[in-house]
């Protein structure tokens, strides 16, 4: 059984598009990234996962069964949401009582550690503390209950460096304790370092769902060469070669195929300075992120 | 239970503030009682020189406007008030919070199902009902016992006060339908206060006489305390278009509740 | 200017909603008036029992200090849940214009916009002063269209223009109120909470004072008893006195409201 299973989600708002036939399936254990650009249905998707909102058509499970029709299933469920809001008049500390009481389990040596991991100051009050103080609330009342699937929506705005680097610390041994992370990220640094598997959405529709590894094989080397005199035009010009930059004694140019045709194309010049790069996420994904992707 | 009692540490303050203005009112107005007694009795002995027929008219209603029930007519009546705007605001704002304060991503993804959110609410709101309303009724009726001027029926006095507690679960059934269903409402006070003053201003102005079909308009007017004085009852289609209005908007609660999405911070 | 209208879009439809009530609540009081004058029988002997009856008797009565049977009489009564109503309506719109923009949070769209506070200010001022204006007009109007229908002849409409005067200056008192209570609160949002508490206890202080003719040293605190009404019933007009005294008071709130609200710490 799938940690988290979605069948042929659809979530109309009205008019306006949300979801589209959304499948993906998540295995107990990993660490599964899911990005798009902005307004292509992420949170719909996580929304709809949580029985925040309702599906139109399909399906979404957690643990084999509905959020929605199930609630008791969100027992073992850590949601960290984007946004975090928080009732008036209440210290940290007593938020995360409130917090712990909805799991049947004592979580007082929880919260005191994690507390500490994040920096957390437990007797403030949380209409005080900074937006990124917030969100360390948020981090830590979604994790005090030690849960099997932890659901992140954009877990690091807000945090500095170092809290950002504790925090996904905190996540990967979470990890390897046992639980499975559905990370929602914008940042693709992130989501290159810390998933398995990812899944592209956009405008509603999944574009793409692979293992981080297959995602980087695939695709592009951007190689850069510098030779001591002027390259030829079209030197580079062969199957294979995109996006070539040809400027005097500087070319750069994306590459896919077999390396050896641009070694032996290579060795025709005479080369002072050679750079191959494996592209990162980043460059791959803006690549769909674009609006004709 | 958490949430149960969640939700009374919330509403501690506002609580408080409310049974002492309402307490308040009735001290004030209890206060002046037998100076206006004796204004009564002054006014009979003046009536007395006057035509048979006058005395008959103002005669009766004279007697009943100065007992202490009558007199506490008036008191409840604006007692009532205070209570409907408590209830009114109470039934808007507690279903409507994480709506409103955006903690919907906090509460509505911990392990219970909204129904069980929903019972929570209403019973935090009915128990502050209650503690509300039982300090009022024994204030007043220690300060009514304080200033009577001849005795009166403590059954009738209590029937008259449970009147409050009946105007309460109304407004705040029709507040929390209101706020289930109208999502988008930023600001509680407008549409409550509005409601309230408006069923208190129609109460007034139109439902005038006993038998007017406008008395189901305004719930002041499910009660009218003479005929409760009178006949030691309440007037039964009222209560029952009362308790009709408290169980279905209860029950659309619920439903709406549970059946609604519940969007991103807006 | 831009500001002024963009606050008149976004409380417009409050605004025709507020109006509608008016105008229900003034054709329906008309509508009872029937009702009460054949209730009552006229004739000397009554006015003069009137007259001579204890205020607290009169009060309880529900005749307060008018003669019912009149249409004078009846409108005053009337008059008292009208300017009620339109009381209401300009406590919450002088908090609301105010508070809205940290309460919808949107504080930092407008307050880092290249004007200043001040300026600010005076269009949420403006607008909200057209807005009463508007209530003001509506029921006016109402009370004017309505009333000749059921007065069978006695020309009521002097006394309505002085009361409707009365309550634009009743109204202007709490909407200044209002607006001063946003703007000095450190939670504005508790502002209309306040404003109403306000407003709530000067109607009941207004109802205790009609009991009890010891107690009106009380109605300098309620400004709905500001206006002799039963004098402004007989003809007598507003009293100018109190028109200067309560115009100074709408604007002190007023100065206070812009000196609060430059120096005011804005929280989101």
């Amino acid at each position: 059984m799938s940690v988290i299973d979605i069948e042929h989600l659809t979530k109309n708002y009205g008019k306006a598009r949300g979801i589209i036939d959304v499948s993906l399936a998540v295995e107990q254990g990993e660490i599964f990234g899911f990005v798009g650009p902005n307004g292509a249905g992420k949170s719909t998707t996580i929304r709809t996962l949580l029985g925040l909102i309702y599906p139109t058509s399909g399906r979404a499970t957690i643990f084999g069964k509905s959020c929605a029709t199930n609630p008791e299933v969100r027992r073992d469920v850590g949601y960290l949401p984007s946004e975090v809001f928080y009732y008036d008049g209440m210290r940290v500390i007593d938020l995360l009582r409130y917090s712990a009481s909805f799991y049947k389990k004592d979580c007082t040596k929880r919260i005191s550690e994690l507390a500490e991991i994040m920096d957390l100051d437990l007797k403030k009050r949380i209409d005080d503390l900074s937006f990124g103080n917030k969100k360390k609330v948020g981090i830590v009342q979604g994790l005090i209950h030690e849960p099997r699937l932890i659901i992140l929506d954009e877990p690091t705005s807000g945090l500095d460096p170092l809290m950002q680097q504790r925090f996904f610390d905190l996540i990967a041994s979470e990890n390897k304790k046992g639980a499975t992370v559905f990370l929602s990220s914008h940042i693709l640094r992130e989501v290159q370092k810390m998933c398995e598997r990812v899944a592209l959405i956009k405008e509603g529709r999944i574009i793409k769902v692979e293992r981080m590894s297959a995602l980087q094989e695939n695709n592009f080397k951007r190689i850069k060469v510098e030779s001591r005199a002027d390259f030829d035009k079209t030197i580079f010009d062969m199957e294979g070669v995109t996006k070539v930059e040809n400027g005097g004694k500087t070319a750069t140019f994306l590459f896919k195929g077999d390396i050896n045709r641009v070694i032996r194309r290579l060795a025709q010049v005479d080369v002072s300075n050679l750079s191959i790069d494996e592209p990162d996420l980043e460059e791959i994904f803006m690549h769909y992120y674009a609006k004709d992707g | 239970m958490n949430m149960y009692l969640h939700e009374l540490r919330s509403l501690r303050r506002t609580t408080v503030i409310w049974t002492c203005a309402m307490i308040a009112i009735a001290l004030v107005y209890l206060s002046l009682y037998p100076a206006i007694y004796r204004d009564g009795a002054h006014f009979r002995d003046m009536l007395a020189g006057y035509p048979a027929s006058i005395r008959a008219m103002l005669g009766v209603t004279l007697d009943s406007i100065t007992s202490v029930l009558g007199f506490y007519s008036m008191i409840i009546a604006f007692v009532v008030l205070c209570g409907g705007i408590q209830a009114m605001n109470l039934g808007m704002s507690i279903l409507s919070e994480e709506t409103r304060e955006r903690t919907a991503d906090f509460l509505l993804v911990k392990p219970v199902s909204r129904a069980a959110i929903v019972t929570a609410k209403m019973l935090a709101a009915l128990t502050v009902f209650l503690i509300t309303d039982v300090t009022y009724y024994a204030a007043a009726a220690v300060m009514a016992f304080a200033v009577r001027q001849s005795s009166y029926s403590a059954g009738l006095f209590f029937m008259m006060n449970l009147t409050l507690l009946f105007v309460q679960l109304i407004f705040f059934a029709i507040g929390a339908v209101v706020s289930v269903f109208f999502d988008r409402l930023r600001s509680v006070l407008p549409v409550s206060l509005g409601t309230v003053f408006g069923c208190y201003v129609i109460g007034a102005l139109i439902a005038a006489s006993k038998d007017d079909w406008a008395r189901f308009i305004s719930p002041f007017r499910y009660f009218d305390y003479p005929s409760i004085i009178s006949t030691a009852r309440y007037e039964m289609p009222y209560l029952a278009t009362g308790a009709a209005i408290v169980i279905v908007s209860i029950f659309a609660c619920y439903t709406g509740y549970t059946r609604k999405d519940i969007h991103a911070v807006s | 200017m831009n500001m002024v209208r963009r606050e008149l879009k976004a409380n417009a439809r409050a605004l025709v909603i507020w109006s509608v009530c008016m105008f229900l609540c003034v054709i329906s009081g008309m509508a009872k008036f029937t009702a009460y004058t054949s209730a009552t029988t006229t004739g000397p002997s009554i006015n003069d029992l009137l007259k001579s009856m204890p205020t607290s008797i009169k009060a309880l009565f529900g005749f307060a200090s008018f003669d019912l049977a009149t249409m004078s009489g009846y409108l005053a009564l009337l008059f008292i849940y009208v300017e009620l109503v339109a009381a209401i309506h300009a406590a919450l719109l002088g908090t609301g214009i105010i508070a809205k923009e940290e309460r919808d949070k949107t504080a930092e769209y407008l307050m880092v916009k290249p004007v200043s506070r001040a300026a600010i200010l005076t269009s949420k001022l403006v607008a909200a002063l057209i807005n009463v204006v508007v209530i003001n007009v509506v029921t006016l109007v109402s009370f004017l269209v309505v009333v000749p229908l059921y007065s069978k002849g006695s020309d009521a409409s002097g006394e309505i223009l002085m009361m409707t005067l009365s309550m634009f200056i009743v109204q202007l008192i709490f909407l200044s109120l209002g607006t001063v209570l946003a703007a000095g609160m450190k939670r504005s949002r508790a502002a209309g909470s306040v404003a109403t508490g306000i407003l709530f206890a000067a109607y009941f202080i207004a109802r205790i004072t009609d009991m009890s003719d010891k107690l009106r040293f009380l109605n300098v605190v309620s400004p709905f008893k500001y206006f002799d009404l039963p004098r402004i019933v007989a003809g007598g007009g507003l009293n100018p006195g109190i028109v200067v005294l309560s115009l100074a008071l709408v604007v002190a709130f007023g100065v206070l409201t812009y000196v609060f609200y430059q120096k005011r710490d804005l929280n989101i």
